[in-house]
């Protein structure tokens, strides 16, 4: 075994982002294997187990005959649409709540008392409100991560440590210029920890919206496919979330990597 | 004659609305020259910091007044510059942009100017070579070089230093002492310094103000400049004065700091 190999065991042991990437893969294998030998020893009758096989033929054949691409696009737009209004909204008013007594005591605890509401009980006031069309979709997953995102960013606007804020205040830098040039670079890097992480919320949210009424996008596809039971459409679907949303939070990490290499 | 930097009877309470209240500072008064490097040297927690950060304008005095050439402090601004201990310069800045930082809210100066004063502080504090490092890759004594050029550089009438060694090694903290004070020496500038460091505090000072536990009062005020020369090396830590300075200065703290302790035990 060589040496690298063995530090995978010790207690607390360093970590290296080659072995990391290969142990990774090794159990999506793993997982893999299992589930095709499950299916092919006939644990389950097919319509409740389709072997990995057929789930990535049938796949394939969304693709090209029913044109998933389409529906995989519709609910890249919502999810983005709905992250973007968020952010861009939860980014300045949860810096503002950190700074400013009065608008932190004004929004926390109603946002408290939103935070706390499932999303899927604001289904029915979304349709009552907007309809069914991409409005409401649009609205349900701005409700379900705005509320999260404000507090978190406030959060990371508070851990900046007050040393960097007085540092900012005797060099005659006014709140404005302290904001833009200490406390925004200085939560910047916890903050799209915090943003990538709701992104993942907004698939959640999105498959909760595209469930109820909708008549395109993925969750409508695991839906529709659901009401035949054709199992191995729903898993194509669910595989189809899975991939999109490794990809994305791997996207985002190697960003990370590459603007923050200061941390490291 | 007006001086440079005065702090009239202020005392310092913190929470005295509610039944908790601590009362941190009691009537202190201290006269500072300008030029001067003056110590406070005090045990843990006996506010020694809150005066100096009074001073600073980023606390507010209960009772009394600070009178900086001829005006109250009111509040921060840039011709008071700190150092701190820890978070003393920012990560996400290489170390040449770090100091410069200390004039980036300044409009009177061109951009080619601030460039040419950072360096200079950063080649006095001899980092030059480091300058395109960041924060992280570099030691911990390093940081608080930068930091101290930093606020070097941004020009302030006073600096104010809180306890910026307290966490280097014994060696580091030596070296920075020493670049510390040839520093000072060479730029006449007004410095507070805080620590509960002896030796640093009598290597470092022109004066010295020993304080008392909480509530902080002044036990003593020693003028070191009349006792040490005004250039101080290695050697004179070895020298028969800086050995019984230090003992004495001991001698006085030493009791402060029991009383912090059962101060501290009883208030827990």
């Amino acid at each position: 075994m060589p040496a690298g190999w063995k530090s995978l065991l010790s207690f607390r042991g360093p970590e290296r982002r080659g072995t990391t990437l290969v142990l990774g893969f090794i159990s999506f294998v793993i997982v893999l294997v299992l589930w095709w030998l499950a299916a092919a020893l006939k644990f389950l009758p097919p319509q409740y187990l389709p072997s990995p096989g057929a789930v990535v033929v049938r796949l394939y054949q969304l693709f090209v005959q029913y044109g998933f691409l389409g529906d995989i696009g519709i609910s890249i737009f919502r999810v983005w649409t709905a992250f973007l209004l968020s952010a861009l909204m939860a980014i300045p008013l949860g810096i503002m709540m950190s700074s400013f007594p009065i608008v932190n005591g004004m929004s926390q605890s109603l946002i408290d008392f939103i935070r706390y509401l499932p999303v899927p009980a604001l289904v029915p006031l979304t349709i009552i409100w907007l309809g069914i069309g991409e409005s409401s979709k649009i609205a349900l997953l701005w409700l379900g991560t705005f509320f999260q995102l404000v507090l978190l960013v406030a959060d990371d606007a508070r851990r900046v440590p007050r040393e960097y804020i007085e540092i900012g205040l005797t060099t005659g830098a006014k709140p404005r210029q302290i904001l833009r040039s200490i406390v925004l670079p200085a939560m910047l890097p916890s903050m799209v920890d915090n943003l990538r992480i709701t992104l993942g919320w907004c698939w959640t949210y999105l498959i909760i919206a595209e469930i109820v009424a909708a008549d395109s996008g993925i969750g409508y596809v695991i839906m529709s496919a659901r009401r035949y039971v054709k199992t191995d459409e729903v898993m194509a679907g669910i595989l189809a979330i899975g991939i999109i949303g490794l990809a994305t939070d791997q996207a985002i990490r190697w960003l990370h990597r590459r603007w923050f290499v200061y941390m490291t | 004659m007006a001086h440079f930097l005065e702090i009239e009877h202020v005392s310092k309470s913190f929470g005295l609305n509610g039944s908790g209240g601590i009362h941190v500072i009691d009537d202190i008064s201290i006269q500072v020259e300008e030029g001067e490097v003056v110590v406070f040297l005090g045990p843990s927690g006996c506010g020694k910091s809150t005066l100096m950060r009074m001073v600073g304008g980023l606390e507010t005095p209960t009772s009394g007044r600070i009178i900086l050439e001829g005006k109250e402090v009111t509040g921060p601004d840039r011709q008071k510059g700190m150092v701190f201990q820890s978070y003393s310069s920012f990560p996400w800045l290489k170390v040449i942009d770090n100091v410069r930082f200390g004039l980036r809210f300044r409009s009177d100066l061109a951009s080619a100017e601030k460039d040419r004063i950072a360096r200079h502080y950063l080649q006095m504090v001899g980092l030059a070579e480091f300058e395109d490092y960041w924060i992280n890759r570099i030691s911990g004594g390093m940081r608080q070089r930068v930091a101290i050029a930093r606020t070097f550089a941004a020009g302030p009438n006073i600096l104010l230093m809180d306890e910026p060694f307290g966490a280097l090694d014994a060696q580091n903290r030596e070296f920075l002492q020493l670049q510390l004070r040839d520093l000072c020496l060479k730029e006449r500038r007004t410095v507070i310094f805080v620590t509960h460091d002896v030796e640093e505090a009598v290597f470092l000072a022109d004066r010295i103000f020993v304080f008392s536990a909480r509530p902080a009062k002044i036990l003593e005020e020693i003028a070191i400049r009349d006792l040490l020369p005004p250039t101080r090396d290695l050697k004179l830590r070895e020298s028969e004065t800086f050995f019984k300075l230090r003992n004495r200065i001991l001698g006085l703290t030493r009791t402060q700091a029991l009383r912090s302790e059962q101060i501290e035990v009883k208030g827990a």
